[in-house]
């Protein structure tokens, strides 16, 4: 203090005032300034955006969203309107990713609301991960109403988590169409990387895919009439906030989904019921036909699966259950399964005979064996048929005579036949993945096999075995052929869709002589009804056709004079693989399953006024008369007493009147 | 030193009426202001107690701002402000050896159940001390380069232990108190000229020598040399969005979409003063400023009523740090200048800014009731 005294005495007090006051007048200026400029840098932003709008197009752009909505997707009906695929309303629990705080936490939660396991939780999980930031994702699908509600009054306590409805795929009757109509799924990132890649649309489209709602066909018809099914999405300009959460909805800016177009197929609910039905656990399948029109009113693969667990992504140890399951109940066997006729070819070999000059009543003697090039061809029945004819041979199914049978024909004559009857013939019913076998002859075989053709190969054709494979659909064409006498019927599994037409009429098929095509289905009606026949059982359907209507109706003591109502068929037994000394003459039932021979059975009826066939294949099944047999007996009395080809078809028009699908 | 009966306020209404009501309002307004806001952000979503709990904080620390000043004079202050600025400056050493480390920054230090700041204490403390140091040496020696050199010190090892915390925001502020406390005091203007032109070689030569790359980009961001919407650049870009697109009047109270949407980050915070914008417009953030402007005005009057220097000082520094967060805020909200985290006093959400500049206000209502009191008159040295 003295020291400052000394110092301090030299310069007045005013001066020191005045420093500090010039001083703080300075700095109050700054600040002024200070505070002017900040004002000013305002006014220059707003003036800016006055001008350009960047600001207010920033904001909106930050704060609105377009989402898209799924279309509702279209009904596939069976032809009397019976709903097979439907769009309805699922409960479902969802996460907003980028609302919630702990996701593993959420999902705990709900997992405790409603009880479920670990390993769902973990499932969930990656889900939300994987999903969009800002939209809900499904963790939790086909909730009860008292699950959903379980939710629901728990929601203010869980951010983040959305309890509400989704329109899903629905297959009302699960195994029984899995195969013909498929299911849909979510895309897969293939389809969405081919998405990318198309051309024009292909950028939009991907990122419709990637929306958690979006379904997509992928197996059979809902596969290939993705775009009459899907319909067309719809969108919504909603309120977001930063975490890209919907907080509201502009209602004058959003377009309607619009639904898919419904469709109406060619089967019979009741017809493809019966078929799933009677294959109980066995492998194969069933196809019923209209021979006049094509419609196929069965189409049936057995073992089945449930298309409904493939919507919402079906579980890796589920999969792998189907995928390696030795029946294959994945594999859609009435067009993909390949399959060797066996005996059911014999009709082909005996039109084919009959236009190389062989007259009716050329017969063979079949002691059981036909010695040719050194070797014994043996007849299915050891002890032989005797002395045969076209008629017997095809009733017995006699080897021995269609060894020779195919001998005087030639292979070129026996595949230009089995051609001309739908056999190796690509039929587009609208499902994937149709094979069309092959029908082979001495020049397709060396193109193929880069061999000669033998001798041998033609008596391995002449009963249907050897490199001829054909699908259970066209077996059921050639019986169809077979039964409307000869006119090239062709199938065809959807009635009615946008781009559908009505078919014409099948014209007849040229180069068949009528007369031929009357010997083999004598035979054939000898098969199911003659004494020695060898499907007299699957033959004996018990029904009688009522003279007043024409209508079948079931056997009983009243009308028993009745004339009854038969048809015409044949077994076939084909090998899988050749024979050994091991297996020869065992029972089946004492070989592996994979192993056992193919039973197959195609038919057409009622003999007095044929319009419907049906074929048959148990896959590894033994013999043709008795296990096909039967099945196609059940299928075909069904088809018979119903006689659905009689009966209105449904509409389109009249199912979905236009004003309800714009709605 | 003088001595006599002194003029002060003896009773308790006496004090009452002679507080420096204009300031008491001027605090008042900016805290309803806050209240407000706070209430627009909790209806977009956050908590609902956040207006209440900032209103409340708000008057509990007035009312103890106000009793201090009644009853404590210069005296108090001066007594004080060594020991504070030493007490502070160990508390900073204390939190670089055994500070807790909150979000990346090790700025707390936990005593029992109290967690405190002790660079918040340095901000009052530093603007004491050297407010003390300058009426200890004297008008004569305020302007020679020598006897700056101490408070230039005083003013360094607090702030690089603050940068070092890291705490930018607050070391810039500790820096511009005390600078702004020795320009006040009479800083030679070649020490404040040479000082601007060296700053700004530093600031070239940091740089362009000392920066890591991602540090130099970050700074091209604030200056607009390149943009980063999505990294450094997003808070700016979506504040300057919602500033633009405000207009004149704003968006309606409750309505701002940027700040109800969360676009806005840090929104009850570093950002409020946006939202304030956006929802009331040019004119309602003009007039926030200007209440700011009044109270630095108020404060600055007191400092130029006082009668000692310390007084003038104190009261005056306490003006220029009030202006040093407001206007780093503000600025920092539209883009002027690089992001700090620097809140909105009074007005933004959270107890540490309003509590150190109470305590800054405290001193000032105190050294206005008390300028005429016994021991405040006259030249101490």
């Amino acid at each position: 203090m003295k020291r400052g005294k000394k110092v301090g005495s030299t310069l007045p007090k005013r001066d020191v005032n005045v420093i500090f006051s010039r001083r703080a007048a300075l700095m109050s200026f700054v600040g002024v300034g200070a505070i002017g400029a900040v004002i000013t840098r305002m006014a220059h932003l707003q003036a800016t955006n006055l001008f350009s709008q960047e600001y207010s197009n920033a904001a909106d752009e930050n704060r609105f969203d377009t989402r898209i909505v799924a279309p509702p997707r279209g009904v596939i009906y069976d032809r009397f309107g019976v709903v097979l695929a439907q769009t309805s309303k699922d409960y479902q629990v969802s996460i907003v990713r980028d609302d919630v705080e702990d996701i593993e936490a959420a999902i705990a939660r709900v997992g405790q609301i409603l009880g479920l396991s670990p390993v769902w939780a973990r499932r969930a999980k990656v889900r939300v991960e994987g999903g969009p930031r800002g939209e809900p994702m499904p963790i939790c699908e086909g909730l009860t109403w008292e699950e959903f509600n379980a939710v629901n009054v728990r929601l203010p306590e869980l951010r983040g988590v959305i309890a509400g409805s989704a329109d899903v795929r629905a297959y009302p009757y699960d195994i029984v169409y899995a195969h013909p109509i498929g299911y849909v799924a979510k895309p897969t990132q293939r389809d969405i990387d081919t998405a990318i890649q198309t051309e024009g649309e292909g950028a939009s489209r991907a990122m419709y895919l990637r929306n958690p709602h979006v379904r997509v066909g992928k197996g059979g018809l809902e596969s290939k009439l993705e775009d009459t099914l899907h319909g067309q999405a719809g969108w919504r300009k909603v309120i977001v906030n930063a975490r890209g959460v919907e907080m509201g909805e502009d209602p004058n800016e959003r377009r309607d989904p619009v639904r898919g177009s419904g469709v109406v197929l060619t089967l019979d609910h009741e017809l493809q019921r019966t078929a799933m039905q009677n294959f109980a656990q066995q492998s194969g399948a069933a196809i019923v036909m209209d021979i006049v029109n094509g419609d196929l009113l069965a189409m049936a693969s057995a073992p089945g699966f449930d298309p409904n667990h493939f919507v919402n992504g079906i579980g890796r140890e589920e999969f792998a259950a189907l995928n390696t399951d030795e029946m294959k109940p994945l594999f859609h066997k009435a067009v993909t399964g390949l399959y060797a006729p066996g005996s059911t070819f014999k009709m082909m070999v005996g039109i084919a005979a009959k236009q190389a000059g062989v007259s009716d009543d050329w017969s063979v003697s079949c002691p059981g064996y036909f010695p040719y090039g050194g070797r014994n061809f043996h007849c299915w029945r050891r002890e032989g048929h005797g002395r045969v004819n076209l008629h017997d041979a095809i009733k017995h199914s006699c080897d021995v005579y269609f060894y020779q049978a195919a001998l005087q024909a030639g292979p070129d004559r026996i595949a230009a036949v089995s051609r001309k009857f739908g056999l190796g013939e690509h039929f587009d019913v609208g499902v994937p993945n149709i094979l069309d076998g092959w029908v082979p002859d001495p020049v397709s075989w060396r193109e193929r096999r880069n061999e000669g053709w033998t001798g041998g190969l033609t008596l391995n054709y002449g009963i249907g075995q050897g490199a001829l494979q054909v699908s259970p659909l066209q077996l059921a064409v050639m019986a169809a052929r077979l039964g409307n006498n000869g006119r090239a019927v062709v199938p065809r599994l959807v009635r009615e869709a946008p781009g559908v037409s009505e078919p014409t009429p099948p014209p007849i098929i040229d180069g068949i002589e009528p007369e031929f095509l009357a010997r083999v289905r004598d035979g054939m009606f000898g098969v199911c009804n003659e004494p020695g026949g060898t499907a007299t059982r699957a033959g004996a359907l018990e029904l009688v056709r009522d003279p007043q209507t024409g209508a079948s109706v079931q056997r009983t003591s009243e009308n028993s004079g009745w004339q009854p109502v038969q048809i015409a068929g044949k077994t076939g037994t084909a090998q899988v693989r050749a024979l050994t000394d091991a297996t020869r003459g065992r029972h089946f039932s004492t070989i592996e399953w994979r192993y056992r021979d193919n039973a197959l059975f195609c038919c057409f009826g009622p003999w007095h006024e044929p319009r419907y066939a049906c074929a048959v294949i148990v896959e590894h099944g033994g013999a043709g008369s008795a296990v096909p047999g039967p099945i196609a007996r059940e299928i075909m009395g069904a088809a018979l007493l119903r006689d659905p080809s009689r009966r209105a078809p449904a509409s389109l028009a009249a199912l979905e009147p236009p004003a309800r699908s714009q709605a | 030193m003088s001595i006599g009966a002194a003029p002060g306020p003896r009773t308790i209404a006496e004090r009452v009426s002679r507080l420096n009501w204009g300031i008491i309002t001027l605090l008042c307004a900016l805290a309803i202001v806050g209240v407000l806001m706070h209430f627009s952000v909790a209806n977009s979503g956050a908590r609902l107690d956040m207006p209440m709990t900032h209103g409340l904080r708000f008057a509990l620390l007035l009312v103890i701002a106000v009793t201090a000043a009644m009853f404590l004079d210069t005296r108090f202050w001066l007594a004080i402000s060594y020991p504070l600025y030493a007490g502070a400056l160990l508390l900073l050493l204390a939190v670089e050896f055994v500070g807790e480390t909150r979000m990346g920054a090790t700025r707390w230090l936990s005593i029992g159940p109290v967690s405190l700041q002790p660079s918040e204490f340095m901000k009052v403390g530093i603007v004491l001390a050297l407010a003390k140091y300058y009426m200890q040496i004297g008008p004569r020696r305020a302007g020679a380069v020598l006897w700056s050199l101490p408070p230039f010190l005083a003013i360094i090892a607090p702030v690089a232990l603050v940068m070092h915390q890291p705490d930018l925001g607050t070391a810039m502020l500790i820096m511009f108190a005390g600078l702004a406390t020795m320009f006040l005091a009479g800083l030679s203007w070649w020490i404040v000229g040479s000082g601007m032109v060296l700053g700004a070689i530093g600031a070239w030569f940091a740089y362009n020598y000392v920066l890591h790359p991602y540090q130099r980009d970050r700074v091209d961001v604030f200056l607009g040399l390149s943009s980063d919407p999505l990294g450094a650049g997003y808070h700016v870009l979506q504040s300057k969005i919602a500033i633009g697109s405000a207009g004149l009047f704003g968006r309606g109270y409750l309505q701002g979409s940027q700040a109800q949407l969360d676009f806005l980050p840090e929104k009850h915070t570093d950002f409020i003063f946006t939202m304030i914008v956006e929802e009331f417009g040019l004119i309602g953030g003009a007039v926030v400023l200007l209440l700011f402007g009044a109270l630095m005005a108020l404060a600055m009057q007191v400092a130029l009523r006082a009668r000692t220097m310390f007084s003038k000082l104190a009261a005056a520094s306490v003006a220029a740090m009030l202006a040093s967060y407001v206007l780093i805020n503000t600025a920092m909200v539209i883009g002027l200048v690089p992001v700090v985290g620097i809140p909105l006093p009074m007005v933004s959400f959270g107890g540490t800014a309003m509590m150190t500049l109470m305590v800054g206000f405290c001193i000032v209502l105190s050294i206005d009731l008390h300028k005429d009191a016994h021991g405040s008159r006259g030249w101490l040295w």
